[in-house]
């Protein structure tokens, strides 16, 4: 199972049973860990409904309580490929 | 110019404060995810001697360089100065060494530069390669850039630019960073690069010498790569990049090139900043891509890490932007005394002492420094007068206290530039960087006749008279006191 993470201004930003873009960063141990991806994702505030887990944070940084489990559908490129 | 013996590099600089007890080597294990950052912060609000961790988890042969410059007594080290110099004195020397003759630097061969003995190119490139902090719990990211030099040139101008913005991780070869509107490069990027859509090069040095950061922090009008000749009294060596054709510090510890892309933004921060604060949140910001990275053989990265008074970013932008007001009021011929910043201001106060020999004068030295480059950076100025101390607070909270009339001393702007970062401006102000100021004018009136209308300032050094004073101080232990420091 991976640990994500996201930073949200407004926890609306987090609607469950919608196709979402958000950029998320990985909490998995190691050299990578925080880094970020920029992904298409369903959340669920059910633990048990997608296969990785969810931590919030708000825009200044603040820990939310709550939880979420994160289907990753697939990484989305958005850098423009003159930049590539 | 005398012959300088200041630190030509960060190691030079991190061996010459462990001689003087200003620095301590930490051999124990630190991790990179926050405990480095937890001990620069205590070592900053104790002010205690910067900590050189020569061990990082998850990156053998890395070692963190933290708090470099955050006390007076690290910044009269790093100018080869006694570390008990006082902090007029420190100033003094700037003022002297600033206005000396620019030296101009030197380009050096790739094959003789330290910052080139190791190189990453192509799909070697990875920023998790480097030690990058997590500097603070709740932080966007970690954190590659927080003492160090973004490098820039003006493509048609031809102006270097030397500039502390501060840069997170986003991704392996993905940095993001917060770069203010009116500063050198965020100018350079709305002017030139952004109209056109063209990729601005940049390299990242982190690990400087001390003097290198001071001028890469100094908002001076001197370019960078000369004020460190000047500062240091030999020309700055720099070397050519790999991948673009600026010139980077040849002794740095950690060079990351590639390019700005202006039109692509990602998120960054929030992050513990000068104020005391994350007052800027999450946002779409600066993006760069990394190119390539360079390295010296067992680096050290530098951390500031920015929070509650005092810290090097309060310290030295202070030391700076006071001195450069002065600077610029002298060259309009104000009678100023002199001009400081208090760090723990977190550089937002300027007092300024000036001999009040004509009316407005408070505002005047007001309009100078809010209208100047200096402006956007504080939003306070108190003046006082040539009898106040400006480096005793207690003579001008004195003087603020009681002669700054509240209704016709205080001199309110409204609509200026701001940063972001204001922790009392309103979100909306936040965001497209509005200001206020205010000039607080501690001057006695000039139309105030001197004896019948101008208050006597009863103290010992003001109403007695020299004999008495002099007759109460050489007694002064006779009479069972202690001696006084």
């Amino acid at each position: 199972m991976n640990q994500w993470e996201v930073f949200v201004m407004d926890m609306a930003e987090l609607a469950e049973g919608k196709d979402l873009a958000l950029s998320i960063r990985t909490l998995n141990t190691g050299r990578h860990k925080y880094t970020y991806k920029h992904v298409r994702c369903m959340v669920s505030a059910d633990l048990d409904k997608h296969p990785d887990r969810l931590q919030v944070r708000m825009g200044r940084g603040q820990l939310s309580a709550a939880r979420f489990s994160i289907q990753v559908i697939e990484e989305i490129r958005r850098l423009p490929a003159k930049y590539a | 110019m005398s012959k300088i013996s200041a630190p030509r590099s960060n190691r030079e600089f991190v061996e010459a404060c462990v001689r003087h007890g200003d620095a301590v080597r930490i051999k124990q294990e630190v991790d990179w995810e926050n405990e480095a950052g937890a001990i620069v912060r205590r070592a900053c609000e104790l002010g205690a001697p910067a900590p050189f961790m020569e061990s990082i988890k998850d990156y053998p042969g890395f070692s963190y360089f933290g708090a470099p410059l955050s006390t007076y007594r690290r910044m009269a080290i790093s100018l080869g100065m006694d570390p008990e110099s006082s902090l007029p004195e420190i100033g003094a020397e700037y003022l002297k060494r600033t206005n000396s003759e620019p030296i101009a630097p030197v380009v050096i061969d790739r094959k003789d530069a330290p910052c080139k003995e190791n190189i990453l190119k192509g799909t070697d490139v990875d920023l998790c390669k480097l030690p990058v902090p997590l500097v603070h719990d709740g932080d966007g990211g970690r954190y590659v850039g927080t003492w160090h030099a973004v490098v820039t040139k003006h493509p048609v101008r031809g102006d270097v630019n030397w500039g502390m913005y501060r840069q997170m991780m986003f991704d392996g070869r993905t940095m993001s960073g917060a770069v203010f509107p009116f500063s050198d490069l965020g100018k350079q990027l709305s002017e030139y690069y952004l109209p056109r859509g063209e990729a601005a090069p940049f390299a990242t040095a982190i690990g400087l010498s001390p003097l290198a950061a001071m001028a890469a922090c100094a908002p001076s009008p001197i370019p960078e790569p000369e004020l460190v000749g000047m500062l240091s009294g030999e020309p700055a060596r720099l070397v050519k990049c790999e991948t673009n054709d600026l010139e980077v510090p040849a002794d740095a510890e950690i060079i990351i090139e590639g390019v700005i892309c202006p039109d692509y933004k990602v998120e960054e921060g929030p992050f513990g900043e000068y104020t005391g604060y994350r007052t800027s949140p999450r946002d779409f910001r600066v993006t760069f891509r990394v190119d390539c990275i360079t390295y010296r053989n067992n680096a050290t990265m530098t951390i500031s890490n920015m929070g509650v008074p005092q810290d090097e970013g309060q310290l030295l932008r202070s030391f700076s932007l006071g001195l450069e007001l002065e600077k610029l009021l002298r060259s309009q011929g104000i009678p100023i005394t002199g001009v400081y910043m208090h760090p723990r201001s977190t550089h937002h106060m300027m007092i300024v002492g000036v001999k009040p020999t004509y009316s407005g004068i408070a505002q005047q030295i007001g309009q100078l420094a809010f209208g100047s480059k200096l402006g956007p950076w504080f939003h306070m100025v108190m003046v006082v007068d040539d009898q106040t101390d400006i480096y005793n607070w207690d003579e001008v909270y004195h003087a603020f206290c009681t002669r700054c009339h509240p209704e016709n001393g205080i001199h309110i702007y409204r609509n200026t530039t701001g940063t972001p970062l204001y922790p009392f401006a309103t979100p909306h102000e936040r965001k497209y960087s509005i200001g206020s100021k205010v000039v607080f004018d501690c001057l006695w009136p000039v139309d105030w006749d001197k004896i019948n209308d101008v208050p006597t300032l009863v103290s010992f050094k003001n109403v007695y008279p020299k004999d008495i004073q002099e007759r109460v101080l050489s007694n002064w232990v006779a009479y069972g006191y202690p001696p006084v420091k």
